[in-house]
């Protein structure tokens, strides 16, 4: 293995409190290493990566395999066979094979707006001219590649490597580059498939096994119901349900008594529940298999005969049942050879399972449970798409061959290759559509998908990782349920419990925890093999009737939640089966668990299943020994090693519930299976950040790791070499004073958003109410909180179809919004520009449309079509980029910077979801200042405590005060349940003449008298927000209007209107002034002049009614023109609306 | 060392005048730090001492950058936002004038140091540069705006780093200003101040946590040793106010804190003057109308409007009555010396009137080229 510089080396190296190789090595303080170790060859998006990885290195050959041949309808003869699918490394589409360099670095497609993307090639075989052909490498278009993946340049690629490529050695990758955007496919959290999940519908008390059966033909659900004490069977193709013994019934070879057998085994219990169900088969008159499969037949519905092509053969209603059963229901489970056994026990289990949940309300099972979950990653969802467009794509290929072989006198003999290239596209630009629009729509499924994919967010590194590990749910978001939105206890250690949204999306969209691995598919076949090979006593399930499998002590084995095998010893062959697992003989990601409230044992090996490592404890002993933690210290092992030697072990949601697992070392008993790793890995990446979480009230937690998506920092190494549409950074980030391990392993440290501020808490001014905080000065002219604001603006250079093309236009300097440009058009490096200033001098030819043939010919004019700066505060020209897209156009990007400093108004927050805004900016000798002269850089209200109860931030604060007059960077460690205790900071407080609270004596800056109380002090964390004023604030006296309604226009970016609303309205009405309601409803807004004719009703024009044809009645009046164009529209409608208009006031001598 | 050529308690004995004991048992007096006693003196008087130290002495800091080459990865305003922090030298700052008090159009010698910077990598390692690779322009005698440069290695503050290729060439203009303005203009970079150490008088509130004894949680503070602890059973006064205070001056390394101290009280001095003046113009010296004078920056007011305080010639309050140590306050009078015993003493008094009169109502906005040129911001 290559050296790869990740950043987990320095990790690596010196232990915990620095240790040295000579330092003794405690397993109980040390153990922690492992995490390290772990995210080495783990990492914290290796999930999408290893999930993309097994999509392009087997999955996608699977999928090939499967839908290999082309046969043609026309001559039999011939056939197109696809030997081998390969996906390469990333290159530039447009090269030339005569250029050497091809590949193409993944910074490129980022400024270049091209896709990172590399081609697909298949070896074909076919036949031409009764030939058999063969030909490898053929070009298949080209699949997106994500960075870092296996077909990616970056991967293993080492720090100088990185570098040259203008990469970032800290970006975690995971995503894909697509048309210039950098695009995450979310994960996505699902019900898992081919799993009985038993559900009660108390109110209506009906009871439902289900299982969604999901094959790479088709995915269709099947259920169980038991309603009225009827149990019947429900499936899509079938328009009503149908009683289960008649589906037991069809499924052939079992007499009432075995089907008895089957489902109910020899309990009395279920066999009176179940036998009323008999009847139900009796009296529609089904006694046999044929009459149960043309009960059946007939209720298939017709929409599912299949067959795009010509008409097929009527059926029968026997054909059509034995098709459904064999086919649709329960799909998952092979039938071979029409043997419809197990499928019958499958049928049957569900029964039972439903029987049992009748009469037993626990044994219904919990949908939030996390291991009845499975997660989809990108690579499986890649594989749906590319499925669907593969088997379009050898549909269209064959409809191309038919039609070429139809032709009767053809001059040539059919090249398939050439068919081939010609569809080759479709496949990867289908792709490549998805991921851009984020609709995942796969036919087969009726899947549709809308917002999969999404924009990385690159506002700090903290945001791009945070989306990285995000896991969005399937459930609606306006459905007001608690359930898949509460913290589910099944969930430790698996997902992040304090980082969700707040508001809608709360509780469904989750994030993982810093250990957690998903799995990929594992192969089920080699595993069959081990469950026979490991214990004597295991027996197919073949072989068995009801009444032995359901018999007291005896264990029925499912594999992936079919039933494959029955044991009498489930301990013991779980056990041996654990211990070949430990030994690698078995994948380490397959999973074992007895279910005893159903007499079974669980293996797993399918894909999307959370799991997390742990400890192996045996005989109240730990696996794990200092020697394992030297040698990892030596660097001569790594995670896998431990692994492989069975010091550690991955456990998924469901053994976890077989599994005694301790905390803590001291806490290993004779029992015990399992020891945690380190207890704070029960938290995110983003929630990592927050040191001493576990003294904060949790929604505290939970506001910041919303907030620290906000904060702005560091974004990457890289950060100056990107363009993107807006950028913040920080201009002198700082590593927090109080950090955490997590804030190592995601290397925070390295790329920080925030400053450590020196915190005053007291009230000053009476500026810092409602969390308003109180900024020195002087601080803040030293560079404290300030930021630039970076934006892109970027334009292509478009041929016309007409053969003309946009130009760059020549400057007129005589203009003074020209005044930034050079002379080819574009504006200078280091200019400042200020609204209104042309940054692009972009014209586009007047003549969009002529074709340029005969007479048509358009103008040779120019229309100019400038970018010109449009912020009100000026800034300066970054850099200007030219470069060429895939489409042959010129792109010309122009970047702008802004420096801000704090002002008045600017978001600033505390890691402890403690935002607030600079309430008043204090010079700094009117500060507070302890007997040493220290000044602080913020001053926070102390209300903003009691209520929050952030115990967490007083302890940063202090920590972080004794790590500073300490000087030691490697003390002060917040994280969560490993923290430093309180008493040592307090103590080296003390020890350099500081209270041991923190409080110091403060002297008012104004009166230079000592503050009445000593004042809490010491350095916080502080992030400042992307939300600033200078963004924000708005006001307008008078612009523009919107042109339907002729009203102001709204919000700020069209310089609009401050809407005067209803609420206010009110208040004017309420207090009865009436002519500012006139003034700002009215005058103010859109009020126009109308002609009414009096006569009529009607609008008139100019004094003249065109109703009455006359100008006799007509009145002026003034209206809202929204009003006006209210009776228009109805008028419109045929709604008639008059307007009949009186005197208010009538003169008097006419009344 | 210049500066420190005065005995500490050699100040002329009337016990009436403020006193200055500098700490003889922690000697604490070098080139960047002072610890002294001000005693005789009541509370307002100290600390507007010392708020007028952290704000208002006025020393010279780079406050245009005019940047030729910029091709590091620093952005031209992070750049000439850390040249704007580097401490300059200022201790003869007596020398220059306000630029806005200068009769220049924009800046000139009389009231600006020119530095310049020229670095070029050419190496494969990485260039660093240093405060100490910015040259003066050499117009001024003495070394006047010259940046400080205190660390053994002679280097000074890194300003930014170099990879092959990269050049900065740029042209700093630094002027005289005050902390008021922008903190890179602060002579100081902590003061400490304190008084009643035992906390006799009883202005701070003792509180402590359980039963244990309040000097046992709050350590004492070094200046405690300066003054007798209270005595057991010691009835409280009422009628006591504080008298001693005690100062920890720490320099940020453009001025030695001697000299901040001397200034400050002369600046302190021309305030009350100023104050005065403005009271009652016929008994204090000035005819005219009194108009703010105090210390601005050089760059209020440079949009090249007048200002009503500019047309009436710009007489500064304590101009004419200053330079004759004629002032109400006292001439000789004050303990903190003869004027001229001081190092930077003589010629600064001078000065301040001199720009009387001087007109830049014509003066043009600075930054006419819209690139190139940053202000400290």
């Amino acid at each position: 293995m290559p050296f790869v510089d990740d950043g987990f080396e320095a990790l690596l190296e010196p232990f915990y409190n620095g240790k040295k190789l000579t330092d003794p090595i405690s397993t109980k303080e040390d153990k922690f290493q492992l995490l390290p170790a772990f995210l080495k060859v783990k990492g914290l998006v290796k999930q999408h990566i290893d999930s993309y990885n097994f999509f392009v290195e087997h999955e996608i050959k699977e999928i090939v395999r499967a839908n290999r041949t082309i046969r043609s309808d026309v001559d039999s003869n011939f056939w197109l066979e696809f030997r081998d699918i390969r996906v390469l490394r990333p290159r530039r589409q447009d090269h030339a094979d005569i250029k050497t360099r091809k590949e193409v670095s993944p910074m490129e497609c980022r400024l270049r707006d091209m896709t990172y993307a590399a081609p697909i090639e298949v070896d074909i075989v076919y036949i031409r001219d009764k030939q058999k052909i063969s030909r490898k490498n053929v070009p298949l278009g080209r699949m997106p590649v994500m960075l870092k993946s296996s077909r990616c340049w970056l991967s293993g690629a080492t720090n100088a490597q990185m570098e040259s490529m203008n990469e970032c050695p800290l970006d975690p990758g995971g995503y894909f580059i697509i048309n210039g955007t950098e695009k995450v496919i979310l994960i996505q959290e699902q019900l898992s498939k081919n799993r009985v999940i038993v559900e009660a519908d108390e109110k209506n008390n009906i009871i439902t096994a289900s299982c969604t059966s999901s094959t790479h033909e088709r995915k269709s659900k099947t259920s169980v119901t038991l309603k009225k004490d009827k149990i019947t069977l429900v499936h899509n193709v079938l328009v009503e349900n149908i009683p289960i013994v008649i589906v037991l019934k069809a499924m052939g070879g079992l007499s009432d008594y075995e089907i008895m057998q089957l489902v109910a085994g020899s309990d009395g219990r279920y066999q009176d529940e179940f036998v009323i169900n008999f009847d139900e088969a009796t009296r529609v008159g089904v006694f046999t298999q044929q009459q149960a499969l043309e009960y059946i037949g007939a209720r298939v519905k017709m929409g599912s005969k299949r067959g795009q092509f010509g008409p097929m053969p009527r059926r029968n209603n026997i054909e059509d049942g034995l098709d459904a059963l064999s086919n649709l229901v329960v799909a998952h489970v092979p039938i071979e050879g029409l043997d419809f056994y197990p499928k019958a026990i499958y049928l049957a289990m569900m029964t039972r399972k439903v029987l049992m949940a009748s009469q037993n309300t626990k044994l219904v099972d919990d949908r939030d449970f996390v291991g009845n979950k499975r997660l989809e990653l990108a690579g499986q969802l890649l594989s749906l798409l590319f499925e669907d467009h593969f088997k379009r794509f050898m549909g269209e290929v064959k409809l191309s061959i038919d039609k070429f072989l139809k032709k009767h006198n053809r001059g040539v003999a059919l090249d398939a290759v050439q068919m081939v290239s010609n569809h080759a596209n479709t496949i990867g630009m289908g792709i490549n559509r998805a991921i851009q629009t984020g609709n995942w729509t796969v036919k087969r499924f009726n899947m549709n998908r809308a917002g999969v994919t999404h924009v990385l967010s690159r506002l700090s590194y903290i945001s791009a990782l945070g989306m990285m590990t995000r896991i969005s749910s399937q459930f609606e978001k306006t459905r007001k349920v608690s359930g898949p939105r509460a913290l589910q206890p099944s969930q430790w250690g698996m997902l992040c419990t304090s980082d969700t949204p707040e508001g809608e999306a709360c509780g469904l969209v989750k994030n993982l925890a810093l250990m957690t691995h998903i799995t990929t598919n594992v192969e089920e076949e080699p595993v069959k093999r081990w469950v026979f090979t490991l214990d004597a006593g295991v027996e197919p399930i073949r072989n068995f009737s009801g009444a032995e499998m359901h018999r007291e002590g005896n264990f029925m084995i499912h594999i992936n939640g079919t039933p494959f095998a029955l044991t009498r010893y489930p301990k013991r062959f779980a056990h041996k089966f654990r211990t070949m697992r430990r030994r690698g003989w078995i994948s380490p990601f397959v999973s074992i668990n007895i279910n005893t409230h159903f007499n079974a044992v669980h293996i797993a090996t399918d894909e999307g299943r959370i799991c997390r490592p742990y400890i192996i404890v045996k005989n109240g002993q730990q696996k794990l020994k200092p020697e394992h933690l030297r040698l990892l210290q030596m660097g001569r092992a790594t995670f896998d090693d431990f692994l492989r030697k069975g010091v550690v072990e991955y456990l998924d949601v469901n053994e976890e519930n077989d599994a005694l697992i301790t905390i803590y070392e001291d806490q290993i008993t004779q029992s015990t299976t399992h020891l945690e790793i380190e207890p704070f890995t029960i938290l995110g990446a983003v929630a990592g950040l927050i040191p001493f979480p576990h003294h904060n009230q949790s929604p505290r937690n939970t506001y910041q790791c919303a907030m620290g998506k906000q904060a702005i920092g560091a974004i990457a190494y890289n950060q100056f070499n990107r363009i993107d549409t807006l950028l913040y950074t920080l201009v002198y980030p700082q590593r927090p004073m109080v950090i955490s391990k997590t804030i190592q392993l995601v290397h925070y440290d390295k790329l920080p958003a925030g400053q450590n501020a020196t915190v005053v808490v007291m009230s000053y001014s009476g500026y810092d109410i409602e969390d308003a905080l109180v900024l020195n000065k002087a601080s803040i002219d030293r560079g404290f909180g300030r930021c630039q604001v970076f934006r892109k603006y970027a334009t292509e250079l478009i041929k016309l179809p007409n053969g003309k093309k946009d130009r760059m236009g020549n400057p007129d300097y005589t203009l003074e919004k020209h005044a930034i440009l050079d002379v080819d058009g574009l504006a200078t490096v280091g200019y400042q520009v200020k609204s209104g200033e042309v940054m692009v001098k972009k014209e586009t030819p007047e003549d969009q449309t002529s074709t340029g043939i005969g007479l048509d010919r358009g103008s040779n004019m120019f229309r100019d079509a400038s970018i010109s700066y449009r912020i009100p505060d000026p800034a300066y020209i970054d850099k200007v980029m030219l470069s060429r897209t895939e489409k042959d156009s010129m792109v010309v990007k122009v970047q702008t910077r802004q420096t801000r400093r704090p002002e008045l108004g600017d978001k600033f927050s505390s890691r402890h979801g403690q935002k607030g805004v600079v309430g008043i900016i204090v010079d700094q000798e009117d500060m507070p200042f302890a007997d040493s002269g220290v000044t602080p850089d913020i001053i926070m209200n102390p209300h903003g405590f009691p209520s929050r109860m952030t115990v967490g931030k007083l302890l940063e604060c202090l920590t972080g005060k004794a790590s500073i007059v300490h000087g030691r960077p490697d003390y002060g460690f917040g994280d969560a349940f490993r923290s430093h205790p309180l008493e040592e900071m307090s103590k080296v407080l003390v020890d350099h003449g500081f209270s041991w609270e923190g409080k110091d004596y403060f002297t008012s800056g104004i009166t230079g008298e000592p503050l009445e109380a000593y004042i809490f002090n010491g350095p916080i964390y502080y992030q400042r927000l992307k939300h600033m004023v200078q963004d924000k604030m708005h006001s307008r006296a008078h612009g523009p209007m919107a042109i339907l309604t002729r009203q102001p226009t709204e919000g700020r970016s069209r310089d609009g209107g401050l809407r005067l609303g209803e609420m206010e309205r009110d208040c004017l009405i309420a207090y009865g002034a009436s002519q500012l309601l006139l003034e700002r409803l009215m005058i103010s807004s859109d009020g126009t002049e109308i002609d009414i004719c009096q006569q009529c009703g009607l609008f008139g024009y100019k004094g003249y009614c065109h109703t009455c044809k006359s100008t006799r009645e007509v009145a002026k009046m003034t209206m809202p023109y929204a009003a006006k164009l209210l009776v228009q529209e109805l008028i419109s409608m045929n709604v008639g609306v008059r307007l009949q208009l009186e005197d208010e006031f009538p003169h008097p001598k006419q009344v | 060392m210049d500066g420190m050529d005065y005995d500490p308690m050699a100040m002329d004995g009337d016990s009436e005048q403020p006193q200055v004991k500098i700490s003889a048992v922690l000697q604490q007096a070098d080139k960047t730090h002072v610890d002294f006693e001000l005693s005789r003196t009541n509370l307002s008087f100290a600390n507007s001492l010392r708020r007028v130290i952290q704000a208002e002495v006025p020393t010279i800091a780079i406050d245009l950058v005019e940047i030729e080459v910029n091709t590091s990865v620093l952005a031209d305003e992070f750049i000439a936002h850390r040249l704007g922090l580097i401490p300059l030298d200022s201790k003869n700052v007596g020398d220059l004038n306000y630029s806005r008090d200068c009769d220049c159009e924009q800046y000139c010698e009389q009231c600006s140091v020119t530095l310049n910077l020229h670095a070029k990598c050419t190496s494969d390692d990485i260039m660093k540069v240093y405060a100490s690779d910015l040259v003066t322009d050499g117009q001024h005698a003495n070394s006047v705006g010259k940046p400080v440069i205190n660390d053994p290695e002679g280097l000074g503050c890194l300003l930014a780093k170099l990879r092959m290729g990269q050049e900065l060439r740029l042209t700093c203009i630094a002027k005289k200003g005050i902390a008021k303005e922008h903190a890179k203009w602060m002579p100081t970079s902590a003061v400490g101040f304190e008084y009643d150490p035992h906390n006799k008088l009883q202005h701070t509130d003792l509180w402590f946590e359980n039963d244990t004894d309040p000097a046992k949680e709050w350590p004492k503070s070094k200046h405690a040793e300066w003054e007798d602890p209270p005595q057991e059973g010691e009835p409280f006064d009422y009628d006591a106010v504080p008298n001693r205070f005690y100062f920890e001056v720490e320099a940020a390394g453009n001025m030695e804190p001697d000299q901040i101290i001397q200034n400050g009280i002369r600046i302190l001095q021309q305030k009350i003057g100023g104050l005065l003046k403005g009271l009652d113009p016929r008994k204090y010296g000035g005819e005219e109308e009194p108009d703010f004078d105090g210390p601005r920056s050089p760059d209020m007011n440079l949009d090249g409007s007048t200002t009503p305080w500019q047309d009436t010639g710009y007489q500064t309050a304590y101009g004419g009555g200053y330079g004759g140590g004629q002032t109400s306050y006292g001439g000789s009078q004050t303990s903190y010396g003869q004027g001229s015993q001081s190092s930077f003493g003589q010629d600064g008094q001078g000065s301040y009137g001199q720009g009387g009169g001087g007109s830049y109502g014509n003066m043009t906005a600075y930054g006419t080229t819209p690139y190139g040129q940053s202000s400290w911001q």
